[in-house]
């Protein structure tokens, strides 16, 4: 209980913010009734996707400072588990989710315990590499599927329980109710005595270990919780997309966007995700759509992303949101 | 068998022996100095307790408990405190975080922690800095949250590497002050490295003295400061004529 109201209570942000944070819940309730086309839905859609991505992203890339380079391998691993189910036994999407996160996370712990031997730029590369073996197994392994993926079985709209919809107004409010558990459990974790750990640990390692902070365990919690949530955006990948590969849930490419997002909005905030997210998820798609028409620019748009990505990180290493908060304290 | 029982410790960094062959005992309630040039391997033997270094050979024994090889954070949770003695100047979190990260060690109750690190900056007098970060305070007042945020864990014994360097005469007061409260209202047993010899003659009540790796003496500060080994290797001539 105790915890739940730490999780609802944003009471300790700035009036501005919380605000902001009701005029956007406003807009994200009503945005299916405003005049959206479905092609701005599925851009929606793909912002709530990676903001949560991104949210759990932050717990060991942000708060705990790890820089953190396969999180695709857990959509991958969420993705297959509830697209495998129900491909096998026909297993409902909320039976195969929890399961899915369960794998992610006993995953988690598996591969966690010896990357977090190392530090630094190991690390990163660390996380990368096992990120393509698992890619490289599933892209040549024919039981499920190899290189070509598998399709998920059809069923009759609305289906509730194998969460299959026509419309994507469903898919919108579902992402957008997983957005919010998200949301609210960011809210605690930053609160909590992990969260508060893994910021020690993040600013003098030395210093947290002297303070009876197992740092190797603490990160590794903190790995598992990010795989968790990264796993439930796979599992909403596979049954929104009914059709997943390897190359669309666990390319590094994958991986490296939702970190390049939390970090571009502000790692180690709770509104960073989300802030990146709404800026590159747009960017990708707009300009990727209307540069990708024009004759001769095709490709601009990835300059543009890299040209806005680099401003950003070299005028403040802490993000859009750091940018923000610069000003308002300037305002001060 | 006593508080702190240090037994033969040897720490070799490859060919150059930091700690040869140390022993010592603290008993509760003590305030104990370590002194002695740089390079003598003060901060190597703190660490070989605390466990950043793993002590060659050699066993150190805390309240009973074997503690030999232990991690910091297990040595921390076992009841030992430490400060460092340069403080990483850091700009994530605020000194009252800061604090609170050293209460959470006891409790997992953000409230209970919140508590606690008020009440222990309060009594420090840190209160009125609360809110800023690190990196936006003094040298004396960042000390002093380092203190804060180690004694936030609750240690029964303090290590303080020179905790006390860097401060000017009147700060330095203060810090004996302290220390002294520490130890008579707390409870606290309390094991320093110190090289300004004011404080440590005016604080300890025992010192022990290193040069190259060794342990060269051990007594009372007015025996030590007459010791000939201990002049000859790090308090000088002048300083014995001085006094």
């Amino acid at each position: 209980m105790e915890k739940l109201k730490d999780a609802l209570n944003f009471s300790d942000f700035s009036k501005a913010e919380r605000i902001g944070l009701i005029i956007f819940s406003v807009f994200l309730l009503t945005f299916p009734w405003i005049g959206a086309g479905s092609f701005t839905t599925t851009v929606m859609i793909q912002f709530l996707l990676f903001s949560l991505f991104g949210m759990g992203w932050n717990t060991i890339g942000g708060y705990g400072g790890q820089v953190e380079l396969g999180k695709a391998q857990y959509v991958g691993i969420g993705s297959y588990t509830v697209a495998l189910m129900m491909v096998w036994w026909k297993v409902p999407f909320w039976v195969s989710m929890p399961i899915g996160i369960l794998i992610a996370v006993g995953y988690s712990f598996i591969i966690g315990y010896p990357l977090f031997r190392l530090k630094g730029h190991y690390f990163a590369i660390a996380t990368i590499c096992t990120s393509l073996v698992l890619k490289d197994i599933f892209d040549n392994w024919n039981l499920v599927g190899a290189a070509k993926g598998i399709e998920l079985p059809i069923h009759d709209h609305p289906d509730f329980l194998y969460m299959q919809f026509k419309s994507d107004t469903y898919y919108y409010y579902f992402i957008m109710a997983l957005f919010y558990i998200g949301l609210f459990y960011m809210n605690w974790f930053r609160k909590s005595k992990l969260g508060y750990q893994l910021r020690m640990i993040k600013d003098d390692e030395n210093a947290a270990e002297s303070l009876g902070i197992d740092i190797r365990w603490c990160k590794i919690k903190a790995y598992s919780i990010a795989s968790a949530f990264v796993a439930v955006g796979g599992g909403f990948m596979a049954v929104y997309n009914l059709y997943i590969d390897p190359a669309s849930t666990m390319e590094l490419s994958l991986s490296i966007k939702i970190a390049l997002m939390a970090m571009l909005g502000g790692a180690a905030s709770l509104w960073g995700p989300i802030i990146g997210a709404a800026f590159l998820v747009p960017l990708d798609r707009f300009l990727g759509s209307w540069l990708g028409g024009q004759k001769g620019l095709t490709g601009i748009d990835f300059m543009i992303y890299a040209g806005l990505i680099m401003i950003v990180s070299a005028y403040q290493p802490r993000g859009i949101w750091g940018i923000i908060e610069q000003f308002r304290k300037r305002g001060h | 068998m006593s508080f702190l029982t240090v037994e033969n410790i040897v720490k070799d960094f490859g060919g150059l022996v930091a700690n040869n062959n140390i022993s010592f005992a603290i008993e509760e309630g003590e305030i104990i100095g370590l002194i002695g040039p740089n390079g003598a391997g003060k901060t190597t033997l703190f660490n070989c307790i605390v466990g950043y270094h793993r002590p060659d050979s050699g066993k150190v024994t805390f309240r009973e408990k074997d503690i030999t090889g232990f991690k910091p954070f297990e040595t921390n949770r076992a009841g030992i405190g430490r400060t460092f003695q340069i403080m990483k100047v850091t700009t994530g979190m605020t000194v009252l975080e800061n604090v609170m990260v050293g209460s959470f060690c006891r409790t997992n109750d953000r409230n209970t922690a919140r508590g606690e690190a008020l009440h222990v900056l309060g009594d420090l007098a840190l209160d009125a800095v609360k809110d800023y970060y690190i990196n936006e305070l003094p040298i004396a007042i960042q000390r002093k949250v380092g203190l804060a945020r180690a004694l936030a864990t609750k240690p029964a014994l303090l290590m303080l590497d020179e905790v006390a360097s860097g401060l000017n005469p009147t700060e330095i007061e203060e810090v004996v002050e302290l220390l002294r409260r520490l130890n008579s209202a707390k409870k606290i047993t309390l094991f320093l490295i110190e090289h300004i010899m004011e404080m440590v003659m005016k604080v300890s009540q025992r010192v022990i003295v290193l040069d190259y790796g060794e342990k060269i003496a051990e007594g009372l500060p007015a025996d030590i400061v007459k010791n000939e080994n201990v002049i000859k290797a790090y308090l000088g001539e002048k300083y014995a004529q001085g006094l």
